[in-house]
């Protein structure tokens, strides 16, 4: 009898492991299949296939949430096209933050043919989805370097946390200001731009002071407002563009090229 | 002083006196009124023992319930565990369900099969981070739902073993399973083709054991 109820216990595992076995919207278990460290292991590919390239092309998106059919349609749309390095996906991966969104929403970018990498959006925040976040793409921070490019990526949703929790984290932007790699210009990617009810407004100026710091600071991308927008928000020049929501079916392709850049609003 | 006291408790003796005699004659229609308050709560005496594992809930829910309307309804209160993952702390739930049985089919002696089972629960997380309404630091209606309290429906099958005297411990034992869907999960279901049964869908597994 004892025996009996041991069995039980695989049983249990074998169950827990199986898809429609769900503890909790916002358990944070990660079904076995989830990929992790998403980020990370984007930019080792996105550093490896821009090393030494003159014209790097890349795709801002943002504000997938339960946007999956458009964001399906897309994913197939960018491989037919086959003409850019990398996408950043300017956050809102999910709409409520449940872990359930997260892992619809990467199941579909996976099959992207180039890498993408995520920054951190408020909605991906609520319930518990900034623990879930960190799991499957990683610090909600991160840099990376294309080409002669360096593109520093923050969360700036700073009304979703307590002064605990800096947010933007001018530490970590000190720290890539000191980062002594090889890069002649910067793109400082956001989800909620300076000025928006997200942002942490009172430090709106010197946080642009503050990246302004980065050796040529070529434009500013954020996402968030689901509208495509471009805005000299501070008056000095640079350019802070916000790409439209996936619901609307278009996205943002740039091309650097030693001289400059160029943009294109693409629909599909 | 002295004397004043002492009439005091005379009288009050008096008053004492008083009361008991009254209460020894009525004390017929006092033993009925005590049964008849008895019979009151003991209705409202749990009447099962409930254990339910995943059906997004928590991992493992355990409580108690009432079954009334000819056992055609049931009304359960559970409390879950969800284990701590994506460091992250474990949380505590609370679950409301009503269940609806519309046929009881026998099955044999011993068994009967309930072929169709039906209901809705609301869950809630019993941890402040999460909330009913917007917290203030939010511009007013931000966000349009709540991430502690979901509500759920389901649907499922039971089969029920009746014990028989003389070594029965509890009066039947059920054995469940069911398929739910929450609030938000319905919500994406309903707005993305791209969402199969298996996204959306929550399979879970219980054990009933009926006492009264």
């Amino acid at each position: 009898m004892f025996l009996n109820k041991l069995h039980i216990i695989p049983l249990l595992l074998i169950l827990s492991s199986c898809d429609l076995i769900d503890y909790h919207p916002y358990d944070g278990r990660l079904s076995s299949s989830t990929n992790t460290d998403i980020n990370n292991k984007s930019i080792k590919r996105i550093e490896a296939s821009c090393k030494d390239k003159d014209i790097i092309r890349f795709i801002m998106i943002g504000d997938t949430q339960r946007s999956l059919d458009e964001t399906e349609d897309f994913v197939e749309f960018v491989n037919k096209r086959n003409d850019a390095d990398f996408i950043i996906h300017g956050g809102d991966i999910a709409d409520f933050g449940m872990k359930k969104e997260y892992e619809w929403t990467d199941e579909i970018l996976s099959k992207l043919n180039i890498p993408y990498v995520a920054i951190i959006g408020n909605h991906d925040i609520i319930g518990n989805g900034d623990y879930v976040y960190k799991k499957m793409y990683g610090d909600e921070n991160f840099s990376f370097i294309a080409g002669n490019t360096k593109f520093v990526c923050l969360n700036t949703n700073a009304i979703e946390f307590d002064y605990s929790h800096p947010v933007p984290d001018f530490g970590y932007i000190e720290k890539e200001l000191k980062d002594e790699r090889q890069y002649s210009q910067t793109i400082v990617a956001m989800h909620a731009p300076p000025g928006s009810e997200q942002f942490d407004n009172n430090v709106k100026t010197v946080f642009h002071m503050y990246i302004k710091e980065f050796p040529s600071l070529l434009f500013c991308l954020h996402a968030h407002n689901h509208n495509t927008s471009v805005n000299d928000l501070f008056g000095d020049g640079i350019l802070y563009y916000g790409c439209s929501n996936m619901a609307k079916r278009s996205y943002l392709y740039y091309t650097l090229t030693p001289d400059g850049y160029t943009y294109e609003v693409i629909e599909f | 002083m002295d004397i004043l006291m002492k009439s005091l408790n005379f009288k009050i003796l008096l008053i004492l006196l008083v009361i008991s005699n009254s209460t020894f004659a009525q004390e017929d229609i006092y033993k009925k009124r005590v049964e008849r308050y008895q019979a009151v709560w003991q209705k409202l005496i749990p009447r099962y023992t409930k254990f339910q594992f995943a059906g997004s809930m928590g991992m493992l829910s355990l409580g108690t319930g009432w079954n009334y309307g000819k056992d055609h309804w049931e009304t359960d209160l559970l409390f879950g565990l969800v284990p701590r993952n994506a460091d992250r702390h474990a949380m505590a739930t609370f679950t409301l369900k009503q269940n609806y049985y519309p046929w009881s089919v026998p099955v044999g002696e011993h068994f009967s099969l309930e072929p169709f089972s039906c209901g809705m629960y609301l869950n809630t997380l019993l941890d402040n981070d999460f909330w009913v309404k917007n917290p203030e630091r939010y511009p007013k209606g931000y966000y349009s739902f709540s991430t502690k309290v979901r509500i759920h429906v389901f649907a499922g099958q039971h089969i029920t073993l009746h014990l028989k005297r003389p070594r029965r411990y509890n009066k039947s034992i059920s054995l469940f399973y069911e398929l739910s869907s929450c609030d938000l999960y319905i919500i994406s279901a309903a707005t993305n083709k791209y969402l199969r049964p298996k996204d959306y869908l929550s399979l879970s597994f219980g054990l009933k054991l009926q006492i009264l």
